[in-house]
């Protein structure tokens, strides 16, 4: 048999590591826990006379109320508590005696012998027995620890307890049965039932997938973190790897994406949905918890935030797979108040994969942090917590490493299974019951802690707004069109299609939302959603007054939480914020004194609370507020987090290679292209360029302008509006612009503003300097030459560039040329034949006229010498039309009847240079552009 | 009161140490959440976060289960003339499960393993649905006959209803 020459080989080794000098270490934590253990009791007999009035943690009415009994029951109570300190240092001292003596052991697998005999419901795994097992299994991690050969006993070591585990309740759950059976004296002299570790390696197989990987995770980064790592961790960090067997880590890992696969589909609007939302919620805040308190282990909890329970572990039982702790409470004293401190005793629940991670044993200090809830029984003298994800043990009671699992094993008693003959009561609710169950958020609402805007928003629960303020640095304000009637979805707001609207949307009031992105010293985005804006025009004063700033949320409300995927522009944005340009405060690290955004901090405590940056976030949360929700702190200055836009030339931005970049840059705008008429509801094609773009000569090869799209996402001040309708050229700044796939688009979060053409110009430029930074004025900028350089047509022309083309007509679109009267006064089209004379009426400019405008059109098909195979039409502008008919005409009589033209005499002819703007490209089945002919 | 009593850990070599039982806290929460959700869905026809939060956090994965079958109304109470009550549960693959109203049993093998042979578990998903659909009101009612009655209660025709 393999597996027994397996283990008897690892009881061999163990055997060679009994002797002295693991005796003499458990004899130094017997000494030194005495000592500890007096100075605790010492300390809560000093709580005793304390009142409960300062404690701001519980919220529970109820056990405030009870006070006065409470109270009166602590006497006792920490009488108790030195009583059991004592035991267990007397206990210690014992072991160390039996584990050198071997009758002794015997004797106590003979009362290990005897308790299982006892019916299996009857046996009740008492403390007498722990010790032992502990110390062997300290024994057990010394020896693979030295013989290389860790796997192959943690395989034995997990079918040894699962035969224990078989043994103790009488039931055949693997299938070594009869193995088992044979071996079980053999087993029994040698080695105590190891309880602890059945239900470790159990609970690693069997529970839910989703959180199965989060302790992988935890697991895995614990071995990266290896150097930094105090002895006690990496043991702690040991016994979980032991008692893991290999192939259940291999199942656990498989199983997440099964069972969501299998079971994710639930009634909609229905409470599993809710509570399998809430479940996802939850585990993500724990896993960014647990990853950050990780990250730095060694460092001193904050317990200075509110509802931040800090416990004294009594004792610790186990039901139904839950640790049962009783505690005691001490309430830290509030800053400045030194005495206020007080004890009660809590009942805390520990589901198994926190209790795994804590292992509580007596008088180990555990500190909650909220959000976690209270429950009152009634007759129950004191209050059970529950929802304890966010526990961390800040003090252990045994120091030296090795022992400290020795002392974790020995610690959780476990009682008979519950009796399954009676029903809970639920009839006997009266309606005069209270709800007990109250929740502690993350935070009460009168802290003036600064607390992460994760612990805000994920303490609050759902329901409604963070009732305390977070400090934030705001990196980014915008504005973003308010979709009618839905302010939620202005995520992805559409451009309301309504073809009969106002042209003129500026005037329409409140069509706008002010946004503010902004970040906490912990590195969580948050995208606020403000106030409407009365005026567009108002997004610079708010620029100016929030941008870079330190500032207080207050009054927000949590609307979604978005990822990555669901979000990928605003995600683009945060991108380009991160990683961040100082470093980011480690939650579990902060102090009463501590500002995250305080940069004249000493170094030395900046590396000490300080984390590295990290992937960039995969999420962030949507929040909604008021104007009055972001309120600047005095601080004077930028805060240091802030990381300002850059600002870049066109060739920086062309020449880049990130595929989804966010980009800041001043360009003339050249050329405007609406989809429709009214600016600002559909898409806007802008033809940019820059000094750096019109260079005599470019260092490298680029393009002479540049393509950009504002969409119809991005809000648009009026001004901006004003720019874009006029046809003359103007200069703008694109702050947060995106490019996609080699396109510059202007999205939500993108911001344009109208610089001035001449510096000089204060009316125009001051918003600009406050939102973009100085660098702004690149050392390049020049005046652009004139006529702007245009690009040859060549052939990977793209839709929407512009390009300079010249060439000779090879043919005429004769279906759609034709020509059509304009007002002489006003252009406008529409016009009216008077009854009675040949005389036009004008209904714009109400004015009457002999002789219309003629207005033509002509698309002319052009052969370019550079560019063979290829068919270009190019709808003409009316001079250059002119110029081209001049000589076209047939007859050119005075007549009333136009003539016509002649097709013959319009081809052959040169036309050229054009400034074109390239509609569209066609490759397929040959190379075809349609360009339009534009001015400059 | 309870921590009064250290758990007889002083004389750890004498058998009556086996007698100090330690008490059961579970069962009481359970009860506790329970009374709390029918005293919150009376009052406001709804059930709060955190109370679902808790649920999850002493029943575990069975209370997203559990849910799910309240959501699809799947706990019947029979009642037959004679007056015997039993519940049945309409399983996520439509097998019913009975289970009795005095006392925790259910013929699942989830009771069976993680109630009954591991102790790791208060209860399966199904007789937590019985409580929850108890406290919200949403049980279905149903009438079988004293025949049918017996039969289920012994185990006879827990399939063919």
């Amino acid at each position: 048999m393999s597996s027994r020459k397996r283990k008897k080989y690892s009881k061999d080794i163990k055997c060679v590591f009994f002797p002295d000098d693991v005796k003499s270490s458990v004899q130094n934590v017997g000494r030194e826990t005495s000592a500890l253990s007096s100075a605790s009791s010492a300390k809560s007999w000093e709580k005793c006379g304390d009142s409960f009035l300062g404690t701001p943690v519980i919220k529970n009415r109820e056990s405030l109320g009870r006070k006065p009994s409470v109270i009166r029951k602590l006497a006792p109570a920490s009488a108790s508590v030195r009583t059991s300190a004592a035991n267990t240092n007397e206990d210690q001292l014992h072991i160390a005696w039996s584990s050198s003596d071997s009758e002794q052991s015997d004797n106590e697998t003979e009362v290990q012998r005897v308790s299982r005999a006892v019916a299996p419901w009857q046996q009740c795994l008492q403390r007498p027995a722990r010790p032992i097992q502990s110390y062997s299994r300290a024994l057990r991690m010394l020896s693979s620890d030295k013989d290389d050969l860790p796997v192959i006993d943690t395989d034995s070591d997990f079918s040894e307890s699962e035969e224990d585990a078989e043994q103790a309740s009488e039931e055949q759950i693997s299938d070594c049965e009869s193995e088992s059976s044979d071996e079980k004296p053999k087993f029994s002299t040698h080695k105590p039932t190891n309880v602890r570790e059945l239900e470790v390696s159990g609970y690693v197989s069997d529970r839910e997938g989703a959180s199965g990987t989060l302790d992988c995770k935890s697991l895995a980064s614990q071995t990266g973190e290896g150097s930094r790592r105090s002895v006690s961790d990496w043991v702690k960090f040991a016994q979980a790897m032991l008692q893991t067997p290999q192939k259940s880590l291999d199942r656990q890992i498989k199983t997440p994406k099964d069972s969501a696969k299998k079971k994710r589909k639930f009634q909609s609007g229905g409470l599993a949905e809710r509570l399998n939302r809430l479940q996802c919620r939850q585990r993500s805040a724990v896993s960014f918890w647990r990853h950050q308190s990780i990250a730095d282990p060694s460092a001193t909890t904050s317990v200075d935030r509110p509802g931040v329970l800090v416990l004294e572990v009594l004792e610790v039982q186990e039901e139904c797979g839950m640790q049962l702790v009783h505690c005691e409470l001490h309430q830290l004293p509030a800053e400045g108040q030194a005495v206020s401190q007080e004890s009660a005793r809590v009942l805390v629940l520990f589901c198994r994969e926190t209790a795994a991670q804590l292992i509580p044993a007596p008088r180990d200090i555990i500190h909650i942090y909220p959000p976690w809830q209270s429950l009152t029984i009634h007759g129950f003298s004191c209050d059970i917590i529950l929802n304890t994800h966010f526990s961390q043990k800040v003090f252990s009671a045994c120091k030296p490493a090795s022992l400290s699992v020795a002392r974790g094993l020995l610690s959780s008693g476990r009682r008979t299974p519950y009796y399954l003959g009676k029903g809970f009561e639920l009839e006997a609710c009266r309606t005069t019951d209270k709800v007990v169950l109250s929740t502690v958020p993350c935070s009460s609402g009168a802290s003036t802690g600064h607390v992460s805007l994760l612990d805000a928003i994920e303490g609050l629960g759902q329901a409604g707004a963070v009732g305390q303020d977070v400090e934030v640095v705001v990196q980014r304000v915008y504005s973003i069109p308010v979709p009618d009637c839905s302010p939620v979805s202005v995520l992805k707001p559409r451009a309301p299609l309504r073809p009969f609207a106002d042209p003129c949307r500026p005037a329409e009031k409140g069509k706008v939302r002010l946004c503010v992105l902004v970040q906490d010293g912990y590195g969580t985005f948050s995208v606020v959603q403000l106030h409407r804006l009365p005026c567009e025009d108002d997004l610079p004063q708010y620029c100016k007054m929030w941008q870079g700033k330190t500032c207080l949320l207050r009054g927000i409300k949590v609307v979604q939480r978005v990822t990555r995927e669901r979000c990928t522009r605003l995600f683009s944005l945060i991108d380009s914020l991160w990683p961040p340009v100082v470093p980011l405060q480690d939650p579990a690290n902060t102090s009463v004194t501590f500002s995250p955004y305080c940069c004249n901090k000493p170094s030395l405590d900046a590396s000490q609370e300080s984390r590295a940056a990290g992937p960039a976030p995969s999420f962030c949360y949507l929040l909604s507020g008021e104007e009055t929700s972001v309120q600047p702190t005095e601080e004077p200055g930028l805060c240091p987090l802030y990381l300002p836009p850059a600002a870049r030339t066109l060739q920086d931005v062309l020449q880049s290679e990130e595929k989804t970049c966010r980009w800041s840059f001043v360009a003339t705008v050249l050329y405007k292209r609406m989809q429709r008429c009214d600016v600002g509801r559909g898409e806007v094609w802008l033809a940019l360029t820059d000094p750096s773009l019109q260079e005599e000569h470019l260092e490298r090869p680029c393009r002479r302008t540049v393509a950009l799209c504002v969409c119809a996402s991005c809000a648009l001040t009026s001004s901006v509006l004003e720019a874009l309708k006029s046809p003359a050229a103007c200069r703008m700044s694109f702050r947060d612009a995106v490019k996609e796939h080699g396109v510059l688009l202007c999205v939500e979060q993108s911001v344009l503003e109208v610089c001035s053409v001449h510096p000089g110009d204060h009316l125009q430029s001051t918003s600009t300097a406050e939102s973009l930074p100085q660098t702004l004025a690149e050392p390049r900028a020049q005046t652009l030459p004139q006529p702007v350089r245009l690009d040859p047509l060549s052939l990977d022309a793209t839709p929407n560039s512009l390009c300079s083309l010249s060439g000779v007509i090879v043919g005429v679109d004769e279906s759609t040329a034709y020509s059509w009267p304009a007002c002489s006064h006003c252009g406008s089209e529409n016009l009216e034949i008077l009854a009675g004379s040949k005389n036009y009426y004008c209904a714009a400019c109400k004015s009457a006229m002999d002789k219309p405008d003629t207005k033509m059109q002509l698309d002319v098909f052009l052969s370019c010498p550079t560019l063979s195979n290829c068919t270009l039409k190019v709808k003409l502008l009316q001079r250059t039309i002119a110029s081209v008919l001049n000589t076209a005409v047939a007859v050119a009589p005075d007549g009333d009847e136009f003539p016509g033209y002649d097709v013959e005499n319009v081809l052959g002819k040169e036309v050229g240079p054009l400034a074109a703007y390239v509609r569209v490209v066609t490759r397929k089945p040959a190379l075809w552009i349609g360009l339009e002919e534009i001015c400059l | 009161m309870f921590w009064c009593h250290p758990i007889g850990w002083r004389n750890r070599r004498l058998p009556q140490t086996q007698d100090v039982k330690m008490r059961s806290f579970l069962p009481a929460v359970a009860e506790q959440l329970f009374r709390d959700i029918q005293k919150t869905y009376q009052e406001t026809s709804k059930i709060p976060d955190d109370l679902l939060i808790a649920l999850k956090f002493v029943f575990g994965p069975c209370a997203l289960q559990a849910l799910d079958l309240v959501d699809h109304r799947s706990v019947t109470c029979l009642t037959s003339p004679s007056g015997r009550k039993a519940f049945q549960v309409k399983g996520a693959s439509g097998r019913l499960y009975t289970c009795f109203v005095s006392c925790h049993y259910c013929p699942c093998p989830a009771f069976a393993y993680t109630v009954l042979r591991r102790d790791e578990g208060l209860l399966c998903k199904h007789i937590l649905a019985i409580y929850l659909c108890q406290a919200l009101g949403l049980t279905q009612q149903e009438s079988v006959s004293d025949q049918h009655m017996s039969a289920l209660l012994g185990g006879s025709a827990a399939v063919d209803t």
